[in-house]
């Protein structure tokens, strides 16, 4: 039952201006950031392992925006829209519903996803770090971003409503985006490395640097970043647990 | 004992204590002027030219002329925007900005050697700078001229096909399943 709401909400998006939309403005980000970037490298002002690592940041930063945005109305716009009752007359269940969709949102990454692998080509040519960059940028957008979409699945169950929704997941993002440009000396205090710690956008951007900046490109190198990350995956999921949990226990009808 | 001999002992006295304390302070000066004989040389043309982008070698040599070692020596590049009539920061120029070198022998002669980066285009001098232990005043090289030319290139690395090309394609291929979900309907 899932793959209906899979196939239909992908259908739906790529036959939509709103869809393709996403896709466009992302190419356009990654077209600027990467001619600028390799402008500036023949300028010598920068390697070009940092080029790729700024390249991967913008790379997940863009697909985590916009999955999160298009993820804050996937479900809520069926109560908007008044569909949700109809939906759940139907044979279908909450966790079909909720796989369905999240299939979809990960749809929507694995698209920016191919429509940034020639930039990824374009900007590692001859520095051997090509399956490493696209690998990596990969695996953590992946976890990264099904963690997110499972947390603002959870909000959206609890407050059925596209625009606090849409708020709460920015103030979220925003959050955990901030360190990310934090200077060294701040990044060096006691209180920001814990937070870097069990932060996922800290972990991946670190993730990112220690592959494409040091060279680190094994799993095992990696797994100080990787295991917060799959915390966080599971965390995200236990929380969507309890909301669908909430929500069934309400009904689809709220009765305040 | 008269007078005379009287101010006659005070005056020796004076003058032998005077001489006692002023000793170091005439020593250390001494200090000073002997370190002061290091010689330093740019041994690359007066001028070097090219474009931005490029990497060019600043060759200079050092050489302690004096009888006694000069110890504590820093040396480091001093590099001036001529347009701009302002000092540049060596940051994207050049990875090493100093080196220290520490103590020089007599007679002794160090090359010394800097990569630089031509980062971006314009007019600019440089100069080798040695700081010396105990000597107030730095030393300074002869200057060298850096004449940099602007890089024009359009397409960097090739990335302007894939820039160009992606968005447009993406525009295509919306514009055909578009068309085609038209002409279903229809």
């Amino acid at each position: 039952m899932f793959k209906y709401i899979w196939f239909k909400e992908v259908k739906e998006s790529l036959s939509t201006w709103k869809g393709m939309l996403w896709l466009f403005v992302s190419s356009l980000i990654f077209s600027f950031t990467s001619y600028l970037l390799l402008t500036d490298k023949e300028l010598s002002l920068l390697d070009q392992t940092e080029l790729l690592w700024l390249l991967s940041k913008v790379i997940i930063g863009v697909a985590i925006l916009i999955v999160a945005i298009d993820a804050s109305s996937i479900i809520t716009s069926e109560f908007e829209k008044e569909t949700a009752e109809s939906l759940f007359i139907t044979p279908l269940k909450l966790k079909d519903l909720l796989l369905g969709k999240l299939l979809a949102s990960l749809t929507l990454w694995g698209q920016i996803y191919i429509v940034a692998v020639p930039y990824m080509v374009v900007t590692s040519m001859g520095s051997g770090l090509l399956w490493g960059f696209a690998g990596y940028v990969a695996l953590l957008g992946s976890l990264g971003i099904t963690a997110m979409v499972m947390v603002i699945f959870a909000i959206s169950l609890l407050y059925r409503s596209s625009k606090n929704t849409l708020t709460t997941s920015l103030i979220i993002l925003l959050a955990l985006s901030i360190p990310a440009f934090f200077s060294s000396t701040l990044t060096n205090n006691p209180m920001a490395q814990f937070f870097g710690v069990v932060n996922p956008v800290d972990n991946i951007f670190s993730s990112l640097d220690n592959v494409l900046v040091d060279y680190h490109q094994s799993l095992l190198q990696n797994w100080n970043y990787l295991l917060p990350l799959l915390l966080f995956l599971i965390a995200s999921a236990v929380f969507m647990f309890f909301a669908a949990k909430r929500f069934q226990k309400e009904g689809v009808i709220k009765n305040d | 004992m008269t007078n005379a001999k009287l101010k006659l002992i005070i005056l020796i006295l004076g003058v032998a204590i005077m001489t006692l304390f002023s000793s170091p302070a005439r020593a250390s000066s001494q200090a000073v002027t002997a370190s002061a004989p290091l010689t330093i040389q740019i041994l690359s043309a007066q001028t070097l030219s090219g474009t931005a982008g490029d990497f060019v070698t600043v060759e200079g040599q050092l050489q302690n002329t004096s009888q006694i070692p000069v110890t504590d020596v820093t040396i480091y590049l001093s590099l001036v925007d001529l347009q701009n009539k302002l000092p540049v920061d060596l940051e994207d120029w050049s990875a090493e900005k100093g080196q220290y070198i520490g103590s020089v022998d007599p007679g002794q002669t160090l090359p010394l050697r800097w990569k630089i980066h031509f980062v971006k285009a314009g007019d600019y001098s440089i100069a080798i700078v040695a700081d010396t232990g105990g000597n107030n005043m730095p030393l300074i090289s002869t200057i060298t001229h850096f004449q940099v030319s602007p890089k024009r290139n359009l397409n960097p690395g090739q990335v302007l096909p894939v820039a160009f090309g992606i968005p447009v394609l993406l525009l295509l291929l919306f514009a055909f399943l578009n068309y085609r979900q038209t002409i279903k309907h229809s």
